[in-house]
């Protein structure tokens, strides 16, 4: 298989970036001065991420907006043209969640969906709609300084509103900006024309914004406990086990995927996705298991090294009446290790007293 | 890539340095980069008995899980302790503040049977 390339693979090469296969695509992993040192950018300043492996699926005509409203399920009744949404794409019989999506509504008749880079044939397959990716690069610009480094490149795209949409000109091309993230920071996440990309993504290096890879984008959302399709989403996976029932709008009617999803509701879920803090450094990891009172019940979906805690982390799957507070141990390679569990954000948590 | 001449190494990416009759050991610069970010290093029990090529510990970086394997085997005479609390050191100084232990050997032998500098680094480039 040939690995696709983002249009700023040059500017990754020129700034050493480690390169790394994700969903078909050769991405920068982390730059040279690492993943910790890009994540912790990410946190106290800003940082930039190269993200052209997101799918764009432009969706327009008359009937788009009934399309996308009983295909995923969210209800775009709570925003309007100009805004963005989080979505799932359930699976019809099971409600495991196909893809987890932010949509762009650009214009009255016209959405820009965003699938993960390896759900994008699987998004058309249900939306129909015109995939776009390879027109655009999408890089996004994160961080408490995101915005105020972005102005000096660009005060229309720094200027738009958390989970807005709008236009903007760069260099004479049209690009699209929106208040959109997955670091659990402010930010803005833009597409801008292939021929234009690499001298946005310069700009905003010289900006001063740090560049970041993959490796820091999944540190960044893990410690922010967003879910990662794959993980904490997927097969057998539904909206309301991974806690995101806030996606599902039951009040908008049909849906597809809802009938399975509204039995799970009746019947109750029989694992629930949770937070949990370790005592020490190391990281969990995918697969460890979770000991309840010396029995594994539990499962790691995603684990690794919080930078800002300075301990391991990760979203585990745990019987549902597990609360916030109780302590528990992962089997973590032959050792087990104490962990709380806790309500992500983690880097937002206080550490005294968290851990006896 | 940073490859000390005074040095002997395993093709598994540690060094290793006699020092009198013990053999100092920690993970080579190439090593270090291709982990990234050391966040937890797991050490022997000072006292430890060793193989060579057998288990020694264990590097674990923000993308990855790593045995470390003896250079030589012996009794571990000494941990780098202050790794537990940085183990970034590994990657900032990889053959100094970053060594992992000190191996007494049991079989003194072992340790010209490893693989010079220049050797390493013809395999690093393979």
């Amino acid at each position: 298989m040939t690995l696709k390339h983002s249009t700023l693979h040059t500017e990754h090469l020129e700034l050493g970036a480690r390169l790394v296969d994700f969903g078909g695509w050769e991405m920068p992993l982390s730059y040279p001065d690492g993943t910790i040192a890009e994540h912790l950018a990410c946190r106290n300043d800003a940082a930039v991420f190269d993200v052209s492996h997101l799918g764009t699926v432009r969706v327009e005509g008359p009937d788009s907006f009934e399309l996308l409203q009983t295909s995923l399920t969210n209800d775009l009744n709570r925003i309007g043209p100009g805004r963005a949404q989080y979505q799932h794409l359930l699976d019809e019989t099971d409600a495991s969640v196909l893809d987890d999506i932010i949509v762009w509504w650009v214009a009255k008749e016209r959405f820009d969906v965003m699938p993960n880079a390896s759900n994008t044939a699987r998004v058309i397959s249900v939306l129909g709609g015109q995939d776009v990716t390879g027109e655009r690069a999408v890089i996004a610009v994160q961080g408490p300084r995101a915005r105020e480094r972005l102005a000096t490149v660009s005060p229309e795209a720094a200027a738009v509103g958390h989970f807005m949409v709008a236009d903007f000109e760069f260099k004479g091309v049209s690009c699209r900006v929106a208040g959109t993230g997955y670091t659990g920071e402010d930010g803005v996440e833009c597409a801008v024309p292939s021929e234009k990309a690499p001298d946005f993504w310069r700009a905003v290096v010289g900006a001063g914004v740090k560049p970041a890879g993959l490796g820091a984008r999944d540190t960044l959302r893990l410690e922010s406990g967003l879910p990662l399709h794959g993980h904490e989403l997927g097969a057998g996976i539904t909206p309301l086990q991974a806690g995101l029932g806030w996606v599902v709008s039951w009040d908008k009617g049909p849906f597809r995927g809802r009938e399975a999803l509204e039995r799970e509701r009746a019947s109750g879920i029989r694992r629930r996705l949770r937070g949990l803090l370790a005592e020490g450094r190391r990281p969990p990891r995918r697969g460890d298991a979770v000991v309840f009172d010396g029995e594994a019940l539990g499962v790691v979906t995603s684990g690794n090294f919080s930078p800002v805690l300075q301990r391991g982390i990760a979203l585990a799957f745990v019987p549902p009446p597990t609360a916030m507070g109780d302590k528990v141990e992962i089997a973590l390679r032959g050792s087990q290790v104490g962990a709380i569990v806790v309500k992500p954000p983690f880097q937002h948590l206080k550490l005294e007293g968290a851990i006896s | 890539m940073d490859v000390p001449q005074d040095l002997r190494y395993t093709a598994d990416h540690e060094w290793a340095r006699l020092e009198d009759s013990a053999v100092r050991v920690g993970l080579t610069d190439f090593a270090q980069e291709a982990l990234g970010d050391v966040v937890f290093v797991q050490l022997p029990s000072v006292g430890a008995t060793v193989v060579r090529g057998g288990e020694l510990g264990e590097v674990e970086s923000t993308k990855s899980v790593s045995q470390v394997y003896a250079p030589v085997g012996g009794t571990v005479v000494e941990v780098n302790a202050a790794l537990t609390g940085q183990p970034e050191r590994i990657n900032t100084d990889p053959y100094g503040e970053g060594w992992l232990c000190v191996i007494e050997p049991s079989a003194p032998g072992e340790f010209e049977e490893l693989i010079d500098a220049a050797g390493y680094l013809s395999l690093t480039q393979s």
